[in-house]
C-alpha cells in the first residue's frame, strides 16, 4: 500500500516537472498553422526541403528573437485543430487555409493592413485582393492559387474518331461513342462529387451554364433556373453511365489515377495534372481545353485560391508582434523562397514579383497564368461559405439517390438566405 | 482382438470409394468445357444494314470466313447493331460482326497438354487413382483389424489414402481457377497488348490445345475473342473426391467424426488466418511498389514487379522511426499508469464491501460514453491549465484515464471469478493486504491483467483524434498522426502509408508474442487449483 | 468478504482513489465542458458565446438528416457488436483448443486490432475500390473472377462494408476478453461433466457460459460504447457520402460541426448520444448484474 501510494506521488512528480519552462520574454513565438498541399510541404517547411534546410530555420537565422513554432496539418484534420485552438482563445498567429470568412463575425482576424507592408501588398494579384475585401477591409492574403481545366485523353478520342467537345450536347454524343466503341470498358466523363469537392461539380456546370453561387448583386441565389439546370444535367450524365460508377465516393485522386491508366477520357481538374500522371508513371497523350458550357453559354474556368491570415491577440505587444507577422509574410513572399514554395507542388503564384522566375522556369506556366486570369472563383468571402459549400454537395448527392433537384436547391436557398 | 463387423464396414468403405474414383472418371470424360473463338471481329462505323459500307464489310467478313472453312474450321457469322440518335437529331449506327468457332473438351483433354491446368490435372488424376489403390492395398489381410493394431505398412498405405484423396479434392478448384485465368484472363491481356511476357508459350499450348497446332500463324487472331465455359456438372468432382476422402478416413481410423472434427478445426483457423491477413498481405506488397505502380488498373501483378526497397528508407527519411518512439513512450507510459491506478480499484471492487460501491462502476463506465472527438474542447482546454499541451505526457495521462475503464472493469471480472481463500491464508500468515495482492492474486489473475494491458497498450498505441490536436510540435507526434503526412491534397502516397503503418503494426504484435504465454498460465503458474 | 473490512472503512476508498483521480480530471472534467458548450450558443469558428437553454438540442433534432443517421446508427451498432460478439466468442473457443500452431494463430488473430483504425479503414478502402483494388486484383489474377466487380455499387453495400470493417476489428477484441474468461475456468469441471454424461452443448450452456459471462459483460457494454463513438471507419471510407446516407450519429456530428459549422447542434446532438448510451448501457448492466448476484 505505502509502496504504491509512494510511487503514485513520484509520478506526479514526475508529471508536474516535466511541464515546459518559461522562456525570455524579449522573445517573439508566433504560432503558424500550414495545410499539407504535397509530399514535399512538410520537408520544405521543417525537414531539409529548402536546399538542404528548411523555412523554419532560415527564418529564425535571419530573424533572431522570433521563434517559429510552426505545423503542418493535413487537409483533413485542419478544421478541427484550429476550431479547438479557438474554442479554447488559443488560436495561432498565423493560418493557412482556403476559407475566412467563417472567423469574420467574432472579429478573430487582424486585418492586412496592420502587418503587411505596402510593398508587398501591391505585389499580390489585385484581382485576387478583391476577394478578400469585406466591409471596406482586406482580412486574408493568397498564398497560391490553381486553375481548372478539361483534360482530354487524346488517343481514345482519336481512335472513337470525335472532336474535343465544347457544348452540353456534344459531350453526351461523345460520351455515347466512346461507351459503344470501347463497350464501356473506358469512361467517357469523370465527376467527383464527393464530400471534399462537391462544390467544384456544382462550379463547373453551373457556371457554365449561366448560372452560379450568387447573383449579379452578390446575393446567394442558388436555386436559380440556370443552377438546377446544371444539377439536373450532370446527374443526367452519371445515370446515363457516362461517368466513373461511384461519384459520391470516388475522389479526385481516383479519377486522376483512371485517367493517368488510360481508363477515362476526359475529366476537368486542376494545373497539377501533369505532374501527377508523370509521378503515377502514366504514359497516355492528353491534351487540355475549355470546360464545355451549356449551348449558347460561355463557360468559365473554375480556380481555387487558398489564403495566410492573422488572427487577433489582444493581450500581446500589438506592435513588436504585427511587426513579428509582418517579418514572416515578408519572407515568405520573398521571390527566392515562394517560387520555391509554388513550384514544388506544382501550385501557381498569387503575386506578381514570383511570375517572371517561374515562366523562366516552366515555360507552361505562361499558359496557365492566361487560364487564371479569366478563372470565376468561390464566393469565399461570403460568411456562409462553408455552409454552401457542404448545401451544394449534398444536394448533388441526394440528386444522385433520386431526389428532386429544384425542391432540393430551393431547399438550400431558404436555408442559406432565408 | 479380431471383429467381424470391422471387416465388413471396411468393405463397405472400399466399395464406396471406388464408387467416387468411377464417379470421378466419367465426369472426366465428359465434354465440360465449351469454347467459343471469336477468330475474326470487324467493327464498323457510321454503317446501315444494307447500306454500301455494310455490304462491303459483310463481303470482306464472308471472305475471311471462307479462308477458315478452307482450312478445316466450323465457323459461323454474327453481326451486333448499335444504333443511336445523336443531340442533333441524326442517327448513327456501329455494326460489329464477329466470326465464332465452338469448341469443346472433356478433361481428359488436358493429360496431353502443357498448360498449367494440365500439370494440375494430371496431379489430380494420379492422386485419385494413388488414393484408391493404397486404399485396396492397406486393407488387404488386415481388413478385421482395429486401427491401433495395424501394422507399419497398412497405416501408411490407409494414411496415404486419405492425404491422396484430399489433395484431389482440393486440386478441383485450382484447375477450374487456372483454366479461368489463363483462358478468361492471360489471353486477354495477351490480345490487349498489356501484357506480353510468356505470351508465346502461352498460344503455342492453346493452339495445341483447341487447334492440334492448324491454327499456326493466325492464333493470334483465333484467340482475340476466346471466350470459355465450363459446365456445372464440374463441381460435381468436389463430392466424388469428398466421399473417397470420408472413406479413407474410416480406412484409417474406423471413425469419421473425431478426424472431422479436427479437419473442421483447422479449416476453420486456417480460413480466419487469411481473412485477418488478407489486409496486411494488401499493405505489404503495397509498401514495396513503385508510386506508378500502385495504380494497377489493369490488375496486371499481383506483387511489385519490382521490390522498392528505398521505399522503406524513404519513410525513415520523413520521421516515421521518431513517431514510433513516440508511440512507444505514450502507450508504454499510459500502460503503466492504467495498470498501477487500475489494479488496486479493481481489486477494491472485487474483494471489499464499501458505499458507492455501483456508484463507483457506474461513474467508471460513464467515463466512456463520449467519444474523444466531442471531447476535444474540453481535454484541450484543461491541457493548456496544466502547460501539458504538445507533450508526450500529457497524451500519456488522457490515454491512461480513457482506458480506466476496461482496465478496472476486466480485472474485476477476473479477480471475483478467483476464490478468495487463497488471499485470506497468506493473510493469516502474516502479510499485508498489498503483498497478498502482488503475491497471490496477481499472478493468478495473469490471464485478465495480460488483456487488459494489451488492450489499454492498443488503445493508446491508435489514438489518433486527440493527439492531432493536442500535439503541435512534428517531433512530438504520435505515429498515428506522423503518417498523415502521406496523403496530401496533391496525392496518396500508397506505398509510404502502408509501409508506416506496417511498421507500426511490429511492435504491438512482438509485445504481444512476448506475454502471450500468460494468456494461458493462469491458474496453474499460481501453483494452485481453486 | 474481507477480514480488513469494518476495521478501517475508509481503506476501500484509498484504494479507489488513484483511478478515480485519473477519470475525474482528465474525462470528467471534458464532459463537463460539453454539457456546458451544449447550452451555450456556439459561432461557426467555434467561440463560445451565452447560456440559449435547449436551443441547440431543438436544431439538433429538425435536422433533415437526424432520422436518417439515427436509423443507421441503431443498424452500425447493432450488426458490428451483434455479429463481432457471436464470432468473438466462437473464436475464442476455438483458439481456447490445444493445436498445432496455436501460439502463431493467436498472434494473427491480434493484428486487425494493433492496427489503428484509419489505417484498417484505409486498407479496405484500397481493397475494394472498383478499379485498382486489390481484391479484384487477387480474385481475378487467382481465376476466380473473370470480371472485375463493383464492390460498392451502391450505398447500402458500401454501409455494408463499412459494417464488415467494424466487425473484422471488433472481434480480436471479444475473442481476447472471452478467452481470458475461459482461462479461469477449471478444467476439471469440463471432466466431471464427461463423467456424467453431458454433451458438447450441456458444457457450453451450463459451464462455460455461466463463467465466462463477467468477461462477456465487459467486452459487450463497452464495445456498444466504442462502437457508437466509432468514427475513423465511416470517415475514412464514404464521409457519410452520399448525403448522409452512410453516416452514423458520430460521424454525422463532425461533418456537422467542422463541415457544416453548425457547432452548436453537433454539441448537442453529442449530449443526445450520451443520454441514449446511458439508458442502453444502464439498462444492459442492470440485467447482467442481477443474474450475476444470482449465481
Amino acid at each position: 500500500m505505502k509502496k504504491l501510494l509512494a510511487l503514485m506521488l513520484a509520478l506526479v512528480m514526475v508529471f508536474a516537472l516535466a511541464g515546459p519552462t518559461a522562456f525570455a520574454d524579449d522573445e517573439i513565438t508566433l504560432d503558424v498553422i500550414i495545410c499539407q498541399y504535397g509530399p514535399n510541404t512538410n520537408d520544405w517547411f521543417l525537414g531539409s526541403g529548402m536546399d538542404g534546410t528548411n523555412f523554419v530555420d532560415k527564418f529564425e537565422a535571419e530573424n533572431p528573437g522570433i521563434k517559429l513554432n510552426l505545423e503542418v496539418v493535413s487537409w483533413n484534420d485542419v478544421h478541427q485543430v484550429v476550431d479547438t485552438r479557438i474554442a479554447n482563445n488559443n488560436a495561432p498567429d498565423i493560418l493557412n487555409l482556403d476559407t475566412f470568412s467563417e472567423f469574420l463575425p467574432d472579429n478573430l482576424l487582424l486585418p492586412v493592413t496592420d502587418y503587411c507592408s505596402d510593398e508587398l501588398f501591391d505585389d499580390f494579384f489585385p484581382a485576387f485582393m478583391q476577394d478578400f475585401l469585406v466591409d471596406g477591409t482586406y482580412w486574408a492574403v493568397p498564398d497560391l492559387a490553381s486553375a481548372r481545366a478539361l483534360y482530354y485523353n487524346a488517343d481514345i478520342l482519336e481512335q472513337v474518331g470525335v472532336e474535343v467537345p465544347t457544348t452540353w450536347a456534344e459531350l453526351e454524343d461523345v460520351s455515347q461513342q466512346i461507351i459503344d466503341f470501347y463497350d464501356g470498358e473506358i469512361y467517357p466523363w469523370g465527376v467527383d462529387m464527393t464530400t471534399d469537392e462537391g462544390q467544384a461539380c456544382f462550379a463547373y456546370y453551373a457556371w457554365g451554364n449561366g448560372g452560379g453561387f450568387t447573383d449579379e448583386n452578390g446575393a446567394w441565389a442558388l436555386n436559380s433556373d440556370e443552377n438546377v439546370e446544371a444539377v439536373e444535367y450532370v446527374v443526367g450524365l452519371v445515370n446515363k453511365g457516362f461517368t466513373n460508377p461511384n461519384p459520391a465516393t470516388q475522389t479526385r485522386y481516383d479519377l486522376q489515377d483512371m485517367f493517368a491508366a488510360g481508363k477515362l477520357a476526359m475529366l476537368i481538374a486542376p494545373n497539377q495534372v501533369p505532374t501527377y500522371i508523370k509521378d503515377k508513371g502514366g504514359d497516355i497523350n492528353f491534351g487540355t481545353a475549355g470546360i464545355p458550357a451549356a449551348e449558347g453559354k460561355t463557360a468559365a474556368s473554375v480556380g481555387v485560391k487558398d489564403v495566410m491570415m492573422a488572427f487577433r491577440d489582444d493581450e500581446a505587444d500589438q506592435d513588436a508582434r504585427n511587426a513579428a507577422i509582418g517579418k514572416f509574410m515578408e519572407f515568405f513572399y520573398r521571390p527566392e523562397n515562394y517560387v520555391g514554395w509554388v513550384s514544388m507542388e506544382d501550385f501557381l503564384p498569387a503575386v506578381n514579383s514570383a511570375v517572371e522566375a517561374l515562366v523562366e522556369a516552366n515555360p507552361s506556366f505562361a499558359a496557365w497564368l492566361d487560364v487564371l486570369a479569366g478563372c470565376k472563383f468561390y464566393p469565399t468571402s461570403m460568411a456562409e461559405w462553408a455552409q454552401v459549400r457542404q448545401g451544394v454537395t449534398t444536394v448533388e448527392q441526394e440528386a444522385l439517390n433520386g431526389g428532386d433537384v429544384r425542391t432540393l436547391l430551393d431547399a438550400l436557398q431558404a436555408e442559406i438566405a432565408g | 482382438m479380431k471383429s467381424p463387423e470391422l471387416k465388413g464396414r471396411n468393405r463397405r468403405a472400399l466399395a464406396l470409394l471406388l464408387l467416387g474414383l468411377i464417379l470421378a472418371l466419367i465426369l472426366m470424360s465428359l465434354p465440360l468445357y465449351s469454347f467459343n473463338a471469336a477468330v475474326y471481329t470487324k467493327k464498323s462505323s457510321n454503317t446501315f444494314v444494307g447500306d454500301e459500307k455494310y455490304q462491303s464489310a459483310r463481303a470482306e467478313v464472308e471472305e475471311k470466313a471462307e479462308g477458315f472453312r478452307a482450312q478445316g474450321f466450323d465457323v459461323e457469322i454474327n453481326e451486333t447493331v448499335t444504333e443511336r440518335v445523336n443531340s442533333k437529331g441524326e442517327t448513327t449506327s456501329l455494326i460489329a460482326f464477329t466470326i465464332d468457332q465452338k469448341l469443346s473438351r472433356s478433361l481428359f483433354a488436358f493429360w496431353r497438354t502443357a498448360l498449367p491446368a494440365g500439370h494440375v490435372f494430371r496431379a489430380m488424376l494420379l492422386c485419385a487413382l494413388g488414393s484408391a489403390l493404397c486404399a485396396a492395398l492397406g486393407l488387404r489381410g488386415s481388413e478385421e483389424l482395429l486401427p491401433k493394431y495395424l501394422d507399419g505398412r497398412s497405416r501408411v498405405l490407409r494414411s496415404a489414402a486419405g492425404v491422396l484423396a484430399l489433395i484431389a479434392l482440393l486440386l478441383v478448384p485450382v484447375f477450374v481457377m487456372m483454366n479461368n485465368y489463363a483462358f478468361g484472363r492471360a489471353l486477354g491481356l495477351y490480345s490487349q497488348e498489356l501484357l506480353t511476357e510468356g505470351k508465346e508459350a502461352l498460344y503455342q499450348r492453346v493452339d495445341r490445345f483447341l487447334f492440334d497446332g492448324g491454327a499456326g500463324e493466325n492464333i493470334d487472331a483465333a484467340l482475340k475473342g476466346l471466350s470459355v465455359r465450363h459446365s456445372g456438372m464440374l463441381w460435381l468432382l468436389l463430392p466424388a473426391f469428398a466421399l473417397m476422402l470420408l472413406c479413407a478416413v474410416q480406412i484409417r481410423h474406423a471413425a469419421i467424426e473425431s478426424t472431422l472434427l479436427r479437419g473442421l478445426l483447422y479449416v476453420f483457423v486456417t480460413v480466419m488466418c487469411v481473412v485477418v491477413l488478407y489486409p496486411y498481405y494488401v499493405m505489404l506488397v503495397t509498401a514495396f511498389r513503385s508510386n506508378a505502380e500502385t495504380l494497377d488498373m489493369y490488375f496486371l501483378h499481383m506483387f511489385p514487379t519490382k521490390w522498392i526497397w528505398s521505399n522503406l528508407s524513404d519513410i525513415v527519411h520523413r520521421g516515421v522511426p521518431r513517431y514510433l518512439l513516440n508511440s512507444v513512450f505514450v502507450a508504454g507510459g499510459a500502460t503503466l499508469l492504467a495498470m498501477l491506478c487500475g489494479i488496486p480499484a479493481a481489486y477494491a471492487m472485487a474483494r471489499m464491501n464499501f458505499a458507492g460501491k455501483k456508484a463507483f462502476l457506474g461513474f467508471v463506465i460513464m467515463s466512456q460514453m463520449f467519444s474523444p472527438v466531442v471531447l476535444l474542447i474540453g481535454i484541450s482546454q484543461l491541457m493548456n491549465t496544466l502547460h501539458l499541451n504538445d507533450s508526450v505526457v500529457g497524451l500519456m495521462l488522457v490515454n491512461a484515464a480513457f482506458n480506466q475503464a476496461f482496465a478496472v472493469w476486466l480485472l474485476r471480472g477476473t479477480f471475483v471469478s478467483i476464490s478468495p481463500e487463497m488471499e485470506q491464508a497468506a493473510l493469516i500468515d502474516g502479510c499485508g493486504t498489498v503483498s497478498a495482492l502482488v503475491r497471490v492474486l496477481l499472478p493468478m489473475a495473469a490471464p485478465g491483467i495480460v488483456t487488459a494491458l494489451i488492450f489499454v497498450f492498443i488503445n493508446a498505441w491508435n489514438e489518433y483524434t486527440i493527439s492531432t490536436v493536442l500535439i503541435s510540435t512534428a517531433s512530438n507526434r504520435p505515429i498515428t498522426v506522423g503518417i498523415t503526412q502521406f496523403s496530401s491534397f496533391n496525392m496518396i502516397e500508397w506505398q509510404y502509408l502502408f509501409a508506416a503503418s506496417l511498421l507500426a503494426t511490429i511492435p504491438v504484435v512482438i509485445l504481444f508474442m512476448s506475454i502471450e504465454k500468460h494468456l494461458t498460465a493462469g491458474l496453474t503458474s499460481g501453483g494452485v487449483k481453486g | 468478504m474481507n477480514s480488513v473490512q469494518g476495521k478501517r472503512k475508509w481503506e476501500p476508498y484509498v484504494w479507489l482513489l488513484p483511478s478515480f483521480a485519473l477519470i475525474a480530471v482528465f474525462v470528467v472534467f471534458p464532459i463537463l465542458i460539453v454539457f456546458k458548450l451544449s447550452v451555450s450558443e456556439i459561432s461557426q469558428a467555434g467561440v463560445i458565446g451565452d447560456f440559449v437553454g435547449l436551443q441547440n438540442f431543438r436544431d439538433a433534432v429538425k435536422l433533415p438528416a437526424f432520422k436518417t443517421v439515427m436509423l443507421n446508427t441503431l443498424w452500425w451498432v447493432l450488426s458490428v457488436v451483434g455479429l463481432s460478439t457471436i464470432l468473438g466468442f466462437i473464436v475464442a473457443m476455438v483458439l481456447n483448443q490445444k493445436f498445432r500452431g496455436r501460439k502463431i494463430a493467436r498472434a494473427i488473430l491480434v493484428f486487425p486490432w494493433a492496427t489503428s483504425l484509419v489505417i484498417q479503414a484505409s486498407v479496405w478502402n484500397y481493397i475494394i475500390k472498383f478499379e485498382y483494388g486489390s481484391l479484384n486484383n487477387v480474385l481475378l489474377n487467382l481465376g476466380i473472377i473473370n470480371q472485375a466487380i463493383n464492390w460498392r455499387s451502391s450505398y447500402t453495400v458500401e454501409f455494408i462494408w463499412e459494417c464488415g470493417v467494424g466487425i473484422f476489428v471488433t472481434v480480436p477484441f471479444v475473442a481476447f476478453c472471452v478467452l481470458s474468461g475461459l482461462q479461469s475456468i477449471d478444467g476439471t469441471l469440463y471432466e466431471a461433466a464427461t463423467v456424467d454424461g453431458a454433451g458438447f452443448w450441456d458444457k457450453l450452456w451450463k459451464i462455460t457460459l455461466p463463467l465466462v459471462r463477467p468477461s462477456l459483460t465487459v467486452s459487450t457494454v463497452l464495445n456498444i460504447i466504442y462502437v457508437f463513438n466509432s468514427f475513423p471507419i465511416v470517415y475514412t471510407m464514404t464521409k457519410g457520402a452520399p448525403a448522409h446516407k452512410t453516416d452514423t450519429m458520430i460521424t454525422y456530428l463532425y461533418m456537422l460541426s467542422f463541415y457544416e459549422r453548425k457547432k452548436g447542434p453537433a454539441t448537442a446532438l453529442s449530449v443526445i448520444g450520451f443520454l441514449i448510451l446511458c439508458v442502453c448501457a444502464g439498462v444492459y448492466m442492470l440485467g447482467v448484474m442481477r443474474k450475476e448476484e444470482e449465481l
